[in-house]
């Protein structure tokens, strides 16, 4: 099970990747995340005269010796970053053909192994009804991702998901890094009082919505009763027509841009992902081209 | 409303199993997806709702169904009734020479054909049409039918004969129609006007045309050896001037030609003269092109030009009758002894016993006996004994007025006495024809023997009479000849319509008649005489069989004189009695109407088809 969700040449590239957490004002000490604060990093920042009581050590003698004034060299600060990652755990995602759950949990894997690699703590949840369920808590280096990380393979995609409900009343850390929701956001706007709540939280908020290919561009034409996987109660009943069919693609194109601009307009950062892409076509294309990660 | 094949109705059948399948067919296919989400949002990007496209599956099946009950109620052929809508028709045709006038680019028949096609075409259906052609005959072609197509290949069929018609009985049959079913509507389509018509439409076809015709024409060998052809020029449309040539043995150009100046109706008298009297045929022809061509031209044939008679004299003493058969033209003689003849000479046309008779008659050609010295089986006489008479006593010329004996005798003359010193006293058991006779015997007799070839019998010595030196001898052997080689036709001036007597010959085994149109009729041999009506306008070929020979003759048919006059104003056309208007139910069984329903419904039902193809693409 493993095996479906690491896929180990991947890792290797994705190591070479690096996050750009915005809103990166707090955090732990020792990470590997520049913060906008000047720290006791070795990456030097700018000078500052020297006044009584600074540091003699970081006095910068050359310069002194070219002006005749004692300047104090300034080096960045490094924060250790918290990841959480919430992954929608509903029937939708793993119910039909598409492989949206296994494409869920292989971008969980990935986002976590990156932040594994730049030192940060990495947090997986599960969004089940109403319901948070932390798969893997405060992971932090590589080895423990290697003992962790099997536990994504215990997911279990079934019931409704209310994201919102499940996210809003968690623990979701503040300034500390990137909160990422992968889900396929197949909801009016269950998402959007979470997406608030992280922004408000200063978390870098990361909604990568999954849809299958079946979903994006459907292929079924005539009589068709469509039942929804999460409410049997739930029905479609109609006979797909071209014109229906334009008028579903209207639907996509309407459903994904107004998350899009919800995310926008609260700094987020938003990337539709279909089911049956590779993983590493979201990293080294979207991601890099979103300027999510570098 | 009736049905002609209401097990056609049964094809409604298919209703229901045309309903069955689309329920069937409507069935949706059920599907459990990850969310209904986008499915359901995307009613809101639906453009208004087109009726048409939630309605196209019923409309398929509506569409489907009216063709099902289209095909079936074309199937079970419905005819509807329309109460007096319809009538009989009773149409008179002329078919009589002068409707062979062309005017306008077709004849008047044609017009006349064309008018009551347009008739029969627009009369609603149910109505009849009975169809009284004259001509020939007078023939009702269609006898109430109300089949339109039959009534328009019956009139389709016909063509105008180059005879006079005789309306008697055409206005007879269509007076019994009348009286039947008084509400018939009569139709007379003729060229000509009446002053008086009652109970009839009267049709005229005729147009003012121009007309020229030959008449009694005529040709007789001059003095200097010469044909000279005597005859009438005629305009029938207005006065004008014409050129008559004649022609000869269908020579390409004129031997002689006359320019005439005509008046309208009055016939001018020509005369043209041809050099040679050996012609086979002169035709007599106008020069100028006129809208009825039949009556324009006029051929004579010389019969005996090439008429060739083989004899075989068998005498011992052949010199008178020898000079005297040699003086009768294109006579061919051979002689032979009597004690040299046998049985087996044939092929002659004449055989001439002088002073002798064979033990057998000769069955393949005309036997003269002269002065016979015994009876022979089938020669129709019996020889008895010779009367020897003191001195020399005149024979007596029939003097019956009966034609047949005034043909024989014609060219003699009274006071001309032939006298003979004797003759043989006969017995005759057949029908001869005596032509001279002394003291109550037949001497000179001619008729048929058993054999049917035709016979003369002189009863005296041709040495013992003046009889080959008389003036009465030589016309009467002439007249014998003639007699004994009949040509086939008689006559020169034969006109549609006729009958001409066709003569035949000794041992004829047949007689064949082509006509101008190219049609081959064959006549009756039994009698000596057969008659033949002539029907069209043209040169008829008369070929008899004789023998191993074949002898024509030709017989130029001429349009009658009173079909050439192309305005013709009659008396009277009465069909007596008082019309009905009640009117015949008429019907409607075109199913053309449902046809072009049924193919708009099926054309309709693809586009449907094609828009649901279309839509689930």
């Amino acid at each position: 099970m493993v095996k479906t969700v690491i896929d180990e040449e991947l890792l290797q590239q994705i190591e070479l990747l690096q996050t750009l957490i915005k809103n990166n004002v707090a955090g732990m000490f020792g990470g590997n995340h520049k913060s906008k604060t000047y720290g006791s990093s070795c990456e030097f920042a700018d000078y500052r005269e020297y006044t009584p009581g600074d540091d003699i050590t970081k006095i910068d003698w050359n310069a002194y010796a070219r002006f005749e004034k004692l300047y104090t060299k300034l080096f960045l600060d490094e924060r250790q970053m918290h990841t959480r990652i919430y992954i929608d755990a509903s029937n939708s995602m793993g119910y039909g053909k598409g492989k949206k759950d296994e494409q869920a949990l292989k971008i969980a894997a990935a986002f976590a192994y990156l932040s594994v690699c730049e030192m940060d703590k990495v947090s997986v949840y599960t969004v089940r009804d109403k319901q948070l369920e932390a798969v893997i808590s405060g992971m932090l280096g590589k080895e423990a991702y290697i003992n962790a990380i099997g536990a994504l393979n215990s997911v279990e995609f079934s019931g409704d998901s209310y994201i919102s409900d499940a996210i809003v009343p968690s623990t979701v850390g503040y300034g500390d890094g990137m909160s990422i929701i992968i889900s396929d956001f197949l909801t009016d706007n269950n998402y959007e009082a979470a997406i608030d709540h992280l922004a408000g939280k200063k978390r870098h908020v990361l909604c990568v919505q999954v849809l299958s290919r079946e979903e994006l561009n459907p292929k079924a034409r005539g009589k068709m009763h469509f039942f929804d996987s999460e409410d049997t109660g739930r029905y479609y009943r109609k006979n797909i027509t071209r014109e229906i069919a334009q008028a579903y693609k209207k639907a996509v194109e309407y459903a994904t841009g107004r998350i899009r601009e919800y995310c926008a307009a609260r700094g987020a950062d938003y990337l539709l992902v279909c089911a049956e892409d590779p993983v590493s076509k979201l990293f080294f294309e979207n991601l890099t081209s979103e300027g999510v990660i570098k | 409303m009736t049905l002609l094949h209401p097990l056609g109705l049964l094809g409604l059948l298919a209703i229901p199993v045309l309903v069955l399948i689309y329920i069937i067919k409507s069935k949706y296919t059920e599907q459990v997806i990850s969310s209904t989400y986008l499915w359901t949002l995307s009613e809101r990007f639906l453009k208004r709702k087109n009726p048409v496209s939630r309605l196209t599956g019923i409309i398929s099946l509506i569409l489907q169904i009216l063709a099902v009950i289209f095909i079936s109620i074309a199937l079970a052929h419905p005819v509807f009734t329309l109460p007096g809508k319809a009538n009989d028709y009773c149409f008179i045709l002329d078919g009589s020479g002068s409707m062979n006038v062309v005017q306008s680019g077709k004849t008047r028949f044609e017009s006349g054909k064309d008018y009551i096609s347009g008739v029969i075409s627009s009369a609603a259906d149910g109505s009849t049409f009975t169809l009284i052609t004259t001509g020939n005959t007078t023939d009702v072609v269609l006898r109430q039918t109300d089949d339109k197509k039959a009534a328009l290949r019956g009139l389709a069929g016909t063509e105008a004969a180059f005879v006079s018609s005789d309306f008697t009985q055409a206005i007879a049959v269509a007076q019994n129609f009348f009286d039947e079913n008084p509400a018939c509507k009569f139709y007379l389509v003729t060229d000509k006007n009446y002053e008086i018509i009652e109970n009839a439409e009267l049709i005229n076809v005729a147009e003012s045309v121009s007309n020229y015709a030959v008449s009694d024409v005529n040709y007789a060998f001059g003095a200097n050896g010469g044909a000279v052809v005597t005859g009438k020029a005629f305009s029938y449309g207005g006065d004008a001037s014409i050129t008559v040539r004649l022609f000869v043995d269908d020579g390409a150009a004129a031997v002689d030609s006359v320019s005439l100046e005509l008046v309208r109706y009055e016939g001018k008298e020509f005369k043209l003269e041809c050099e040679r009297d050996d012609f086979a045929s002169l035709r007599v022809e106008i020069a100028q092109d006129d809208d009825l061509p039949l009556d324009n031209k006029v051929v004579m044939y010389n019969a005996r030009s090439d008429a060739q008679y083989k004899s075989l004299i068998i005498s011992e003493t052949p010199f008178f009758l020898n000079s005297a058969l040699a003086s009768m033209g294109n006579l061919q003689r051979e002689i032979v002894s009597p004690d040299k003849y046998n049985e087996d000479m044939k092929g002659y046309g004449l055989y001439v016993f002088e002073n002798c008779t064979p033990e057998k008659m000769p069955q393949d050609g005309a036997v003269w006996f002269i002065n016979p010295d015994k009876g022979v089986d089938g020669a129709g006489f019996s020889r008895r004994d010779t009367e020897a008479l003191s001195g020399t006593v005149e024979l007596e010329l029939n003097s019956s007025t009966a034609s047949r004996v005034r043909n024989l005798l014609k060219g003699t003359v009274k006071g001309d006495a032939t006298s003979v010193k004797e003759y043989v006293k006969c017995g005759l058991y057949r029908s001869f024809i005596t032509l001279m006779s002394c003291n109550g015997d037949s001497v000179v007799f001619a008729g048929s023997n058993a054999y049917g070839n035709r016979e003369v019998v002189f009863a005296f010595d041709m040495h013992k009479s003046d009889f080959a030196l008389s003036y009465n001898g030589r016309v009467l052997m002439h007249n014998l000849i003639d007699y004994t080689f009949p040509v086939l036709v008689d006559g020169e001036n034969a006109y549609c319509g006729d009958a001409i007597s066709v003569n035949v010959l000794a041992n004829c085994t047949g007689i064949r008649v082509e006509t101008p149109s190219g049609k081959s009729e064959y006549l009756d041999t039994s009698d000596a005489v057969s008659e033949y009506e002539l029907t069209e306008v043209g040169e008829y070929v008369i070929t008899a069989t004789v023998g191993n020979n074949r002898q024509s003759a030709k017989v130029y048919s001429q349009l009658p004189v009173a079909e050439r006059i192309t305005s013709v104003t009659e008396a009277s056309f009465i069909i007596s009695g008082v019309p009905s208007t009640q009117k015949r139910d008429g019907r409607y069984e075109d199913l053309l109407y449902a046809f072009i329903i049924l193919a708009v419904i099926v054309v309709a039902d693809w586009m449907v088809y094609c828009y649901e193809q279309y839509q689930l693409r």
